[in-house]
């Protein structure tokens, strides 16, 4: 329907000018009306007044015409008459007179020509009377009067009387149809207005309902969670379709909102979750070297409580691998902390000038017991970084160092751990190679990740926290570089850190 | 059959050597496995009367090796305790979900364990 395409002002808008439209109809018709019937009231009026003037008229005329015969009889007799008795006689000629010129303006273009003869024949018979009066008592004058003029005039007048009738008559069966035709035109009028204006205010009714219950049945299913639902803007146009617009604009942004809110939900919940995991793992690690320590110290105190002979070696034995648990428990709770900081983005970087050949070779000096432990042997190259200084990390990349080369001595056994250091104008280029226990390619995908060694008897055999290289990695990364492994079961492994060199 | 024998499985050698010494200590019949797998071939095999099973193992991890035993017929019977260092609550039910009778966490409480692992012994000889 078209006015459901309407905005609702332009509605209320049309409604109104229609029905506006027909009631000035209405009011039309009406006035037509009354002017019709004004007109009839006129007419008769004019029809009423011409019949009384013609009828006065006709019995002037027969008076004075009767009293001018006695008159002229008596003229013969030479009796004078009186000067007061003339002016009656010219006063009722003179209203008589009157009575034509009032006649005359009651006539219309259809009585005039009537008219005209009849005054023709009625005012030279009046100047006639005038004159018999003037020259009545003058007997030189003779009396001249024109019989058949009285009878002209009268049958005229009959004439013009007649006339008016038929045309009064006629005049009101016109003007009758018109009144009956304006009441008709009013009462049909009326009735289509009052049926037209009820079908617009419930055309109008209609669609406001349906552009509004739309626009419900939207705000409700948006409402009720469907937060894709858009109302049909097309479907209304004006103040409906703008607030359908902003409806669904408000949609759409609270739409996007929500997905926001379950995006950070989400990433808050994964967050949570990432640090439940840490938890648990820092859990499970402390766990198991103090499950050792407490474990082994119960059982010395039993046996020494028990009064047994002690065997010393063993005594002595377990007492190391309490010191060894306790020692792996210290390196675990730093290792913990540094990855705890890195990964709550608290580990900064401090650059300083870094003289990379004398650090590496402070490294590898602190570590000798520990390459001596396995009977190593160290081969030092660090020609390729000899007097060079570049900005740099000292504390990060001597832990890097540390954790890699304290790993190599821990998997090799009568080995050789080569440890070189070399620096050009774009990279520092650390590399730590053994030729101990190495890994397999599964072992090598995950010896990065916190908490993973290459399998779950490393620390026990070998120590260690399955912290180490993931800490090496993290601070690679913080220092823009990166570290590369190659190894093969029985061959060894090579760790190559790479770090970006800005000139001192 | 040894009723009374204890199958401690568990792949961390400090941990195994001191819990073996001290089961053996208190009068106990302890034999060990190193990994899942194995723990079920001397389950089949030795009918032990209690299972002390780690869970982080190598070939086959407690908890698979758990349920593998609770669906062979022939070893169902035999009561698992879980030892682990995984000492969450979620973990707790991820052992008895497996189908571990009991669970006791690392650092272990022995008498606890002992215990319990009386309890497991003389529900089977009586």
């Amino acid at each position: 329907m078209i006015t459901a395409r309407l905005g609702l002002r332009a509605r209320l808008y049309l409604a109104s000018a229609a029905i506006l439209m027909l009631f000035a109809f209405n009011v039309g018709t009406h006035l037509w009306g009354s002017y019709a019937r004004s007109e009839s009231v006129m007419a008769y009026r004019i029809a009423t007044e011409g019949t009384a003037l013609v009828r006065s008229i006709q019995q002037g005329l027969a008076t004075e015409y009767q009293r001018v015969q006695v008159l002229a009889a008596l003229r013969e007799t030479n009796a004078p008459i009186r000067i007061a008795q003339r002016e009656q006689a010219n006063a009722e000629l003179s209203e008589i007179s009157d009575q034509l010129r009032a006649l005359g303006g009651l006539s219309d273009i259809e009585t005039e020509a009537a008219f005209r003869d009849f005054y023709k024949f009625a005012s030279t018979l009046l100047d006639e009377w005038v004159r018999f009066y003037r020259d009545y008592n003058d007997n030189s004058v003779p009396s001249r009067l024109d019989a058949r003029l009285y009878g002209d005039a009268t049958d005229s007048l009959q004439a013009l009387a007649d006339q008016q009738n038929s045309v009064a008559l006629e005049r009101s069966t016109i003007i009758d149809n018109t009144i009956q035709l304006t009441d008709r035109i009013t009462i049909i009028g009326f009735v289509s207005s009052i049926t037209i204006t009820l079908i617009l205010i419930l055309t109008l009714i209609r669609t406001t309902n349906a552009s509004l219950f739309r626009l419900r049945v939207g705000v409700e299913r948006f409402g009720a969670g469907d937060l894709t639902h858009r109302i049909d803007e097309n479907r209304d146009s004006g103040e409906i379709a703008n607030l359908a617009q902003t409806f669904n604009e408000m949609s759409a942004s609270l739409q996007r909102a929500m997905a926001d809110l379950t995006d950070a939900r989400a990433e808050a919940e994964a967050a949570n979750e990432t640090k439940s995991m840490f938890l648990a793992n820092v859990s499970h690690e402390l766990r198991t070297p103090l499950n050792a320590i407490i474990g082994y110290s119960e059982m010395l105190q039993d046996e020494l409580s028990d009064g047994e002979t002690l065997d010393r070696d063993q005594f002595h034995h377990d007492l190391t691998t309490i010191i060894f648990s306790g020692r792996q428990l210290l390196t675990l709770i730093n290792d913990i902390l540094d990855l705890s900081k890195i990964e709550t983005g608290k580990m900064s970087v401090s650059y300083e000038p870094v003289n990379v050949a004398g650090l590496v070779v402070q490294v590898c000096d602190a570590l000798s017991p520990l390459l001596a432990q396995n009977k190593n042997q160290l081969e030092l190259d660090v020609v390729g970084a000899q007097n060079a200084t570049m900005r740099s990390d000292a504390a990060k990349i001597q832990q890097i160092l540390t954790n890699l080369f304290s790993n190599a001595c821990k998997f090799t056994k009568n080995g050789v751990i080569k440890v070189t250091a070399h620096i050009d104008d774009a990279a520092l280029r650390l590399s730590v190679q053994d030729n101990g226990i190495g890994m397999t390619e599964e072992q090598q995908s995950k010896v990065f990740q916190a908490f993973v060694q290459a399998d779950s008897n490393t620390s026990v055999n070998y120590g260690g926290t399955g912290l180490g290289l993931a800490i090496v990695s993290s601070f690679c990364d913080m220092l823009g570089g990166s570290v590369t492994l190659s190894s093969a079961p029985g061959e060894g492994s090579r760790f190559e850190v790479s770090l970006p060199v800005v000139q001192e | 059959m040894a009723s009374s024998t204890v199958l401690l499985v568990e792949d961390n050698d400090i941990n195994r050597d001191m819990l073996t010494r001290r089961l053996t200590r208190a009068g106990l019949t302890v034999m060990t496995a190193t990994d899942g797998a194995s723990a079920l071939d001397a389950m089949r095999e030795h009918q032990p009367g209690v299972v002390l099973m780690d869970m982080t193992l190598p070939v086959l991890s407690g908890w698979e090796a758990t349920a593998k035993a609770k669906s062979d017929p022939s070893v169902a019977a035999i009561p698992i305790i879980a030892l682990t260092a995984h000492a969450m609550a979620a973990d707790r039910e991820r052992a008895m979900n497996a189908g571990c009778s009991d669970y006791e966490t690392k650092p272990i409480d022995f008498p606890a364990l002992l215990s319990k692992i009386y309890l497991f012994l003389g529900a089977n000889n009586t």
